[in-house]
């Protein structure tokens, strides 16, 4: 009872004590900075209010979510100068209690330009007052919190602190960038899709969709990401607004994101899932959608043409042993056993590659040529067996666990020239889970695969459901060799369309030197020793495949032989010397920088004639928001790219448009 | 994993939730217990305007509207005007503003305030159930059940009382309106203050 009264009368004197608290020193600490403290007169600068939360306390974005406040600012300015927007950092997600917050929990600054006028003497005093309201709040409670910030100026030369570019510099580098091209979106039902133009070579980590305006989605509901070529999808849940344009910031990694504006318009049905949204209560459903994902994909694998044979032979052997029931069960653990690790051991391998520094997914690496000529080498040896050209031990052996297990094995690594596309999702999605996770959706994929053997093994009256083993098996496995001919021809095909008529031919060659092997060992029969004649039919595979020409980065890599990396000390060093300079800022994120780097700069022509005029070209890349060319940029009046310049001796730069043609960039006069 | 799933359940809660309280739509009914122990009910008050505002006094926003007397003088308004007028605490346990029947009661007398009654929701089923999401969060129920506004109590969002003055306040527009007959103007607003103490 006591302790309640005081409760009682520390809530009460809570209430009483709201004026006082504003005393108390601030849970997030303000401060107002000026890049520049002697600004020129006519010129405009970039003022940061820096916000400092304690531990556990968070500040707002400008939409702050389904509760808080965004940060309010009362200016008092001399005559002349003008204030512009704030500009907020990308935020994060912060869900309690089922309440979505967009937040910054670590120190971050609103920046805002200020625009001193023309025509002020040196050494004039310009007081900056600015009134600031937000809201700080931890995950318990908020506290609204207010200060009014003060910073004297003198305009000057505009000279700049390294101290003062090194934190600007830092604060714009969180700031979402304008993404250049529109996206568009679409409502479907209780859907909100939202298509996004981003190259598909861009990374995208962490994805999450912040409109501008709480109405645009019902905010503390998933979101779901995707890919889909060069479009970003995001899917979020309607929220109770209609607008027709909608505006706001979409992350896409740690503290990056793009400033976007959508327009109503068709989005395409999303690919693979694109780098997980960590968020409370999401992982655990996303691992458990991943895990069935894997399971029913690896169901669906064992009617692919490069698993279905060997699958339904296994069956087939099972059912001819006939009798012994606890054979029979040990016989499908021990497949099971094959099939799981073969595909943990390749989820493994995968993580491994990945934690290596390769950006690259399950599916990208499918773009690879040399990954696609290795498969086609893989299920051309499958079909000549099954065409009976050679005989493995563990297909042809007897009732034996162990032979069992490496069929189990065989099937969960036959099975990835069929996984492809079809399970780049599901992989996708089990590669961006901590490591642990993504083993176990691996897992999921070889029980899955495994399951209806398992059943087999385990449920006698589905054996004697089996037809009784015959000389008909034997012209049925030379049936089923078919449809993995069948898939060795679609991978060779995708071998012309990628590495071109010599890359096929080449894989082709390889095919052909691994089949007179494979017919060797078969003249030879079984066992170890018979399988050594193999070894230099493999070499000369191997030296084949690996000399499969990789046709797009090849390209890309003569292109940008031609050109060197921007910064304004070598622009000025050129320009200097009068060389003519062609200087264009890209990103990967950029789809419009993309479109003109192919369809225009690094086509041969352009190049050629660039090397007939000594044009040099300088290439400045804002992927990672790089602070000096962020600088350059807004110096030229942008605020993102893409941007062209050329610079000819003795004529002032020219700004190019931004889409370029090959016959306007060779027609550019020296 | 437990707390995952645990997580998990309460970001869908509200979803599921969203979609049943909806302006134009009928409110969601609810039984929950007073402050004294007696369960209410909303369908009791078929046929009356009713309004519902979300409570957490420890919420500086919450302070703002009754330290200044605003929230206690648009309670007379409405009842003036013949609303039932109904506060609601989803703070759940631990968390900031909950409070035990007789703790509510001291507060309701210390502001001088006269809600037709003030209701317990610490298990949030009823916030969730309105998709209650600060505090204060204001809602009102035409006589005939259905939900005509749903937002802040004015348009004002910010935590100094000064600014109350010169807000227009949504509550009374809309209960006025709706006593008129009229369809509400603004009927929904983005409701600002602390986020509601739900479990989770």
């Amino acid at each position: 009872m006591a302790a309640l009264g005081f409760r009682l009368m520390a809530m009460l004197l809570a209430l009483l004590g709201a004026g006082l608290a504003v005393a108390a020193p601030p849970h997030i600490a303000a401060t107002l900075e000026a890049e520049s403290r002697a600004p020129k007169a006519g010129s405009r600068i970039d003022l940061a209010i820096a916000f400092r939360p304690a531990p556990t306390w968070h500040g707002y974005w400008k939409n702050p979510g389904d509760a808080g406040t965004e940060t309010l600012v009362e200016w008092t300015l001399p005559a002349g100068v003008k204030a512009g927007e704030l500009r907020y950092p990308v935020p994060g997600t912060l869900l309690v209690g089922g309440i979505m917050n967009h937040v910054y929990e670590a120190p971050y600054a609103l920046l805002v330009p200020l625009d001193v006028p023309a025509g002020l003497a040196p050494g004039t005093q310009l007081p900056i007052r600015a009134k600031v309201d937000w809201l700080a709040c931890t995950r318990e409670i908020c506290v609204p919190e207010r200060a009014t910030l003060s910073l004297d100026l003198t305009v000057g030369d505009g000279a700049v602190e390294p101290a003062a570019r090194t934190r600007f510099d830092g604060w714009r580098a969180a700031l979402p960038r304008p993404l250049g091209a529109q996206a568009r979106f679409e409502r479907a039902g209780e859907t909100l899709r939202l298509a996004v133009p981003l190259p598909a070579s861009a990374a995208v980590k962490e994805p999450w969709f912040f409109p501008l305006g709480d109405d645009v989605t019902e905010q503390s509901a998933p979101q779901r990401a995707s890919r889909a070529g060069d479009a970003l999808v995001i899917e979020a849940k309607v929220g109770r607004g209609s607008p027709e344009r909608i505006e706001g910031v979409v992350r896409i990694g740690p503290d990056r994101g793009l400033a976007i504006v959508a327009v109503p318009g068709k989005v395409p049905a999303g690919g693979a899932a694109a780098g997980a949204v960590e968020s409370e209560g999401e992982g655990g459903g996303g691992l458990l959608l991943a895990l069935g994902g894997a399971l029913l994909g690896g169901l669906l694998l064992n009617v692919m043409p490069c698993v279905f044979p060997i699958l339904s032979l296994k069956a087939l052997s099972l059912a001819r042993g006939g009798g012994s029931a606890a054979a029979a069960r040990r016989e499908a653990l021990a497949y099971t056993g094959g099939a799981v690790i073969a595909c943990v051991a390749l989820g493994a391998a995968l993580l491994g590659v990945r934690a290596g520094g390769a950006a690259a997914g399950w599916a990208f690496q499918l773009t690879d040529p040399r990954m696609i000529a290795a498969l086609l080498l893989l299920s051309l040896a499958i079909a000549l067996n099954l065409a009976g050209l050679f005989e493995l031990p563990s297909l042809s052996g007897g009732l034996h666990a162990q032979g069992a297990f490496a069929t189990g094995a065989l099937a969960a690594f036959v099975a990835t020239p069929c996984t492809g596309p079809f399970m780049a999702a599901a992989l996708g999605a089990a590669l961006v889970l901590p490591w642990v996770q993504a083993l176990a959706v691996f897992a999921g994929l070889g029980l899955g695969l495994a399951l209806p053997f398992l059943l087999i093994g385990f449920v006698p009256a589905l054996r004697r459901a089996l037809p009784k083993p015959g000389p008909w098996m034997a012209t049925m496995r030379h049936i089923l060799s078919v449809p993995m001919f069948v898939t060795a021809l679609a991978l060779a095909w995708l071998l012309g369309r990628q590495a071109g008529a010599d890359g096929m031919a080449m894989g082709l060659a390889a095919a052909l030197a691994l089949a007179l092997g494979l017919w060797w060992v078969g003249q030879r029969g079984l066992g170890v020793r018979a399988w050594l004649p193999l070894a230099p039919a493999l070499a000369v595979s191997a030296a084949l495949i690996l000399t499969v020409p990789r046709a797009g980065p090849a390209e890309a890599a003569v292109a940008s032989a031609g050109s060197e990396p921007f910064s304004e000390a070598k622009l000025a060093a050129l320009t200097g010397a009068g060389t003519p300079v062609f200087v264009y800022f890209t990103a990967d994120w950029c789809l419009t920088c993309k479109v003109n780097e192919k369809a225009a700069i690094e086509r041969s022509i352009v190049r050629d004639a660039f090397a007939a005029k000594g044009i040099k070209v300088l290439v400045g890349d804002w992927t990672q928001g790089d602070a000096a060319i962020g600088r350059f940029l807004e110096s030229q009046g942008r605020s993102g790219v893409p941007l062209y310049l050329f610079y000819a001796p003795g004529r002032a730069p020219q700004v190019l448009p931004q889409l370029l043609t090959p016959g306007l960039l060779t027609g550019l006069a020296v | 994993m437990l707390y995952r799933t645990i997580a998990l359940l309460t970001a869908l809660a509200p979803a599921i939730a969203a979609a049943a309280a909806q302006v134009g739509a009928p409110a969601p009914a609810f039984t929950v217990a007073d402050s004294k122990g007696k369960p209410v009910r909303l369908a009791d008050y078929k046929g009356k305007l009713v309004v519902l505002e979300w409570n957490n006094p420890g919420c500086p926003y919450v302070q703002k509207h009754y330290n200044s007397g605003n929230m206690q003088r648009t309670q007379a308004a409405a009842r003036a005007a013949g609303a039932v007028w109904l506060t609601v605490n989803s703070g759940a346990p631990g968390k900031q503003g909950h409070m035990s029947g007789p703790q509510a009661d001291a507060f309701v007398a210390s502001a001088k305030a006269r809600p037709a009654a003030y209701l317990l929701d610490a298990s949030g089923a009823v916030g969730r159930a309105y998709a209650a999401k600060t505090t204060p969060h204001m809602f009102v129920i035409n006589p005939a059940g259905r939900l005509v506004y749903d937002g802040a109590i004015d348009d004002k969002p910010t935590a100094d009382p000064a600014d109350i003055k010169t807000a227009k306040n949504l509550v009374m527009a809309a209960v006025n309106e709706t006593r008129a007959g009229k369809p509400v103007s603004v009927a929904t607003s983005r409701p600002y203050g602390c986020s509601v103490k739900y479990a989770g």
